[in-house]
């Protein structure tokens, strides 16, 4: 899973702090979810979405697979 | 049964578990409790010359140390969120591994450095104390690392 959280963030002006208290987590959760070392749940998902005025879709995306045959 | 009652069945579940978490204020009292336990157990070694007396302080202050450590386990952060409950749950996962296999090696271990020191040895498992404290230690240990990784 790929994400586009700390260019989201850029572009309100926002620290790790500030996003972490907008929505109520840890700022350890927010350093987590840029580094792709963790993935939110929907709820925290959809949270950030009402932070980014944006769908989930344009800030989370998933890896492509790339498959040889 | 439908799926939207197991589900709900599943959150209760886990808001029970939950509930089994102390406030972040007990962090401190756990760890009071173990330093000063772990620090009675020097001072009764030197000051109690009585073999009894001795070993009914040591009960008592193996009793605090455990206690400590497993307040300080169940104490929630100041934030506790779900990624905090994730690596809480990752914590848990390696000390119970840690746990066992330690609980496997350790009589191998003390039978092979008694051998050598010795000449002879006991093949005796690792006691209940020894385990609990190891696996509350890992848990601990774990989980601050984790959590520390995360700052990085």
């Amino acid at each position: 899973m790929n994400n586009t959280l700390k260019v989201e963030r850029a572009i309100l002006n926002l620290t790790q702090d500030d996003l972490a208290k907008l929505i109520g987590v840890s700022r350890q959760t927010i350093n987590s979810i840029e580094k792709n070392r963790y993935i939110p749940s929907t709820e925290l998902a959809l949270k950030l979405s009402e932070v980014f005025k944006k769908p989930v879709n344009d800030f989370f995306s998933l890896e492509k697979v790339n498959k040889t045959l | 049964m439908s799926i939207k009652s197991f589900l709900s069945r599943d959150l209760k579940r886990t808001e029970k578990i939950n509930k089994l978490q102390l406030p972040n204020k007990f962090k401190t009292i756990g760890w009071t409790l173990f330093i000063i336990s772990f620090v009675s157990i020097f001072i009764i070694n030197i000051v109690i010359s009585d073999e009894i007396i001795r070993k009914q302080l040591m009960i008592t202050t193996k009793y605090g140390i455990l206690l400590g450590l497993l307040i300080v386990s169940l104490s929630k952060e100041k934030i506790e969120d779900e990624y905090i409950k994730s690596i809480r749950m990752q914590s848990y996962m390696f000390a119970f591994i840690i746990g066992v296999i330690q609980s496997l090696i350790f009589p191998f271990i003390d039978f092979g450095v008694d051998s050598l020191l010795n000449g002879e040895a006991n093949f005796e498992p690792a006691g209940d104390f020894f385990i609990l404290w190891v696996l509350l230690l890992c848990q601990i240990m774990f989980f601050n690392i984790l959590k520390w990784k995360a700052n990085e």
